[in-house]
């Protein structure tokens, strides 16, 4: 079984530091936290690309992995979207067919607008299975309809781990645990909707749903809208 | 008032529109013409065709702050004070002036903590923060946001929401993508294409949107 423990580690820069511990298992996880909190810092390290001040990560039958990072120009490799196509081992033509960018495949992905190129990005990154995948603020820069088609592909995915870092809010996929990242140290809060009642970074939707005396069963779109309708009833 | 009379800019495209003062938020799927919208509104760049005028000026001879989704693109100084004084030096203010609207401007934004850092060491609220108190320090007529609160969290959101509020601006305009804070408007506008497809209150906008990703899960409680 897939798997990837945290064993009480950390690190630290001038004005903060972060401290995690805790075991990861197949399936959807949210970490939460504010911005500045560490939230990019722990993914990094999760994937090997920051050194550990302190602690050790055990990766267990983990043998693909990858990130994907905030700001998708870091990633690009390519002149034009078919190269960068490639660099991901994906058919340009099915690829930007399934994004609505048909047609462009000798652009270069910096003359994309920002909505354009991170759509693209994730649908690179997504192509391809992994058994731990790292997603730092997939929903940034995505229109709220980009949002729903994202979550929809994330609730799909049946193979590995895959962990999303955000501080959205109001769009977000069904995840089988969430973290947060509270005064520099991660913090398990469960499974929903358990979870709900140690989640600091919990949405203000839920929690008014939550005062409503409707708690939704996850924190997907259709689970919100279906707590929506109870209080109708 | 605000006014678009036969506005053209590549794919948008305004016959016409007004807006009245206070806070107008424009909404819509990426590509559809907000950014472009927003840049006509502050005079970045001017209409191929057509007027845009802020109570009967161009928006290039009104007072305007402007606030972009990633701050580090219009930063210009290393220091957090030095950032924020800017728009009063490039006026000649005399220094004991500038110096005490910093402060002031500071204070209401609850970020004096941070005059003596550094932009590049802080955190993205904390920069959009910055950027918000530049914008606001030379008490612009017009104050508009370009998908300011993409990269913030939840905590950050409410202090610079505050700001807004707090700011005087005669007229606020802001693009999201979260409609939980497209609720708090006075005026909503749907971008679809380059036209303007829904404009009023969010009482008018909303229910068009129904069954859509931009329709606020708890619009209805």
């Amino acid at each position: 079984m897939v798997r990837i423990t945290l064993n009480q580690i950390s690190t630290s820069r001038e004005y903060w530091s972060i401290s995690a511990s805790g075991t990861f298992t197949k399936g959807l996880h949210l970490v939460s936290g504010d911005v500045g909190s560490g939230k990019s810092t722990l993914a990094l390290m999760m994937c090997g690309l920051l050194p550990l001040s302190a602690g050790n990560i055990e990766r267990e039958e983990i043998k693909t992995s990858t990130i994907s990072l905030q700001f998708p120009e870091l990633h690009i490799t390519g002149l034009t979207l078919a190269e960068e196509c490639a660099s991901w081992g994906c058919d340009p033509y099915v690829l930007l067919d399934s994004i609505k960018l048909t047609g462009k495949k000798e652009m270069s992905p910096l003359t994309l607008s920002r909505g354009e190129l991170k759509r693209f990005h994730l649908a690179c990154v997504l192509a391809k299975d992994y058994d731990l995948l790292l997603l730092d603020e997939p929903f940034s820069s995505l229109d709220c309809e980009e949002k729903v088609k994202l979550c929809a592909r994330l609730e799909q995915k049946s193979q590995g781990i895959c962990i999303i870092f955000t501080h959205e809010q109001n769009i977000l996929p069904g995840v089988n645990r969430v973290w947060e990242i509270e005064n520099g140290t991660l913090v398990d809060c469960g499974t929903p909707p358990d979870a709900f009642r140690n989640w600091h970074h919990i949405p203000p939707v839920i929690k008014k749903l939550m005062v409503l005396g409707s708690i939704p069963r996850n924190i997907s779109r259709n689970d919100l809208q279906e707590a929506v309708c109870r209080i109708q009833e | 008032m605000i006014t678009a009379e036969f506005l053209h800019y590549r794919n948008l495209k305004i016959d016409s529109l007004s807006i009245k003062p206070g806070i107008t938020t424009v909404i819509g799927p990426n590509g559809s013409g907000k950014t472009t919208f927003l840049k006509l509104c502050a005079g970045i760049i001017a209409p191929e065709s057509g007027t845009i005028m802020i109570d009967n000026l161009p928006p290039r001879e009104t007072e305007i702050g402007w606030v972009n989704e990633f701050p580090d693109r219009n930063i210009l100084f290393m220091n957090v004070f030095d950032e924020i004084a800017s728009p009063l030096r490039f006026r000649f203010f005399p220094c004991d002036e500038i110096d005490q609207d910093v402060r002031t401007c500071s204070e209401a934004l609850g970020i004096t903590s941070l005059l003596k850092r550094s932009f590049r060491d802080l955190s993205g609220g904390e920069k959009v923060l910055v950027s918000l108190a530049a914008a606001l320090v030379h008490n612009p007529g017009v104050l508009i946001l370009d998908e300011y609160d993409s990269h913030l969290d939840e905590r950050s959101l409410t202090k610079i929401e505050q700001g807004i509020m707090m700011s005087g601006a005669r007229y606020v305009i802001r693009s999201t993508q979260q409609m939980d804070t497209a609720i708090r408007s006075d005026h909503l506008l749907f971008f679809d294409s380059g036209l303007i497809t829904l404009s009023g209150t969010p009482d008018y906008v909303f229910p068009f949107l129904k069954d859509t990703a931009y329709y606020p899960a708890l619009w209805e409680c």
